[in-house]
């Protein structure tokens, strides 16, 4: 028999407890959490839209265990930026056209923002091999690494903030 | 899906017994990365052995000695003399996988996408398990066939021990996917020391393409002892696979896995000769 059971992690900064089951997954906790920003693509771990920060590093929440969550640090995009105060991320994004329907944008951004945080000036390869595991099924993929690019710059004092 | 409780041990010992007193309902969650593929279809208890101090990267007798769970991201982002396994780790998957994905989870049980097993064998790594103390069991032995065996009586694999490749030698790597994060189509490592312009040993491994993956000794046969000139590899390599039999994959005919392994054993033993000549691995 399934049993109902507690953990507590660090969500967004804040530090909460949850009641879960021992099979259910990252994202569904998350979603039923309050945050929507996280979103379920392919559930097996391929497309990136679930993307969340744990402990800092990008994972794919659609197949992580919530239990293994228990203790650490998880971030959502909710943790970056809002409709009101966007991310520097966000707003470039808007900036270059890179978003269409905007699903796999909070995937993106999160695994740009973990990059970033790891290699602050990150090479055409470095960003190929960190967010190749995010699909975009509109717009391709120029624009938005022209956005990651873009902040990364900015952010290595080598181009102009505007936002 | 049937994960019907879990545990957290936060030591080894601690893990040992849980694992033990839990019998064949015990089920290692380290990644948690390979369920979506092999659901567990009966009431299993995961254990987390992420706190049980299984990770890390150390040097330990010239060599390095990896904890089982150690990510797959700290493989391809260790950077050190005779360390050759980030050139394995960044081919494996996505970022977001290999931050998650360990390195015991990858060959603990063999699947499509274990490309350590072919790196480790050709490498001649030594797996490490935990059972009433600690029993050390060498790459050929360990993927004879799956490791599952080895762990029956409530063993872990909890280390893995590298050989650091330099010094006269060399260490090549071949992978070939659809996408740069799907499965491998064919994966090929090999590892060749030299004695002047003369191949003085090699281990050369392959996997996904092939049944199980494995040592090709043929191929090391048709290259040990050779005087290094063009063409010797590529000659070598379809000398050596004439009597493998491959499978077809994603649409592919054997025929065309079968042209890919000569190409990429080719390829993987001429980058571990470079590297071997060049001093560096």
């Amino acid at each position: 028999m399934t049993q109902q059971k507690n953990i507590s992690f660090t969500l967004n900064g804040e530090k909460r407890s949850f009641t879960i089951a021992p099979d259910e997954k990252l994202v569904k906790l998350l979603r039923r959490s309050g945050c929507l920003g996280v979103k379920e693509g392919c559930d097996e771990g391929t497309c990136g839209a679930c993307t969340v920060l744990i402990d800092g590093k990008a994972a794919l929440s659609c197949i992580t265990y919530a239990f293994l969550a228990d203790g650490r640090d998880v971030r959502t995009i909710e943790s970056l930026g809002t409709f009101e105060k966007p991310h520097r991320l966000q707003t470039a994004l808007v900036e270059e056209g890179a978003v269409q329907c905007g699903y796999c944008i909070p995937g993106m951004i999160l695994s740009a923002e973990a990059l970033m945080k790891e290699i602050p000036e990150p090479t055409d390869e470095d960003i190929r091999v960190h967010m190749d595991g995010n699909f975009c099924r509109c717009t391709g993929y120029e624009k938005i690494w022209t956005a990651v690019r873009r902040v990364a710059a900015e952010r290595a004092g080598k181009g102009v903030a505007n936002a | 899906m049937s994960i019907s409780d879990f545990r957290t041990p936060h030591r080894l010992d601690e893990a040992l017994s849980t694992i033990k007193q839990l019998g064949p309902s015990a089920l290692v969650v380290a990644g948690g990365t390979s369920f979506i593929f092999a659901p567990v279809n009966e009431d299993r208890v995961a254990v987390d052995i992420n706190g049980a101090g299984l990770d890390g990267i150390r040097r330990e007798n010239g060599g390095f000695r990896v904890g089982a769970a150690t990510r797959l991201s700290a493989l391809q982002k260790h950077h050190e003399a005779g360390w050759v396994l980030d050139r394995v780790a960044i081919h494996l998957a996505s970022q977001q996988l290999r931050n998650m994905s360990t390195l015991g989870g990858n060959i603990a049980r063999i699947f499509p996408w274990s490309d350590f097993a072919v790196a480790l064998q050709a490498l001649g790594a030594t797996m490490v398990i935990a059972e009433n103390g600690e029993r050390q069991v060498g790459a050929d032995e360990y993927f004879s066939s799956q490791p599952a065996r080895l762990f029956k009586n409530g063993g872990l694999l909890t280390a893995v021990i590298v050989p650091a490749v330099g010094g006269g030698a060399g260490f090549g790597y071949r992978k070939q996917t659809q996408a740069s994060f799907g499965f491998s189509l064919m994966t090929v490592a090999a590892c060749m020391e030299l004695e002047g312009r003369t191949v003085k040993s090699v281990r050369v491994a392959a996997g996904a393409g092939i049944p199980f993956p494995s040592r090709l000794k043929a191929v090391e046969e048709a290259v040990k002892g050779q005087a290094v000139k063009e063409g010797v590899f590529a000659d070598a390599a379809a000398r050596g696979l004439a009597g493998l039999k491959f499978k077809s994959n994603a649409g592919m005919s054997e025929e065309y896995i079968a042209n890919l392994a000569r190409v990429l054993v080719g390829d993987a033993l001429t980058e571990a000769w470079q590297s071997a000549k060049g001093g560096a691995a």
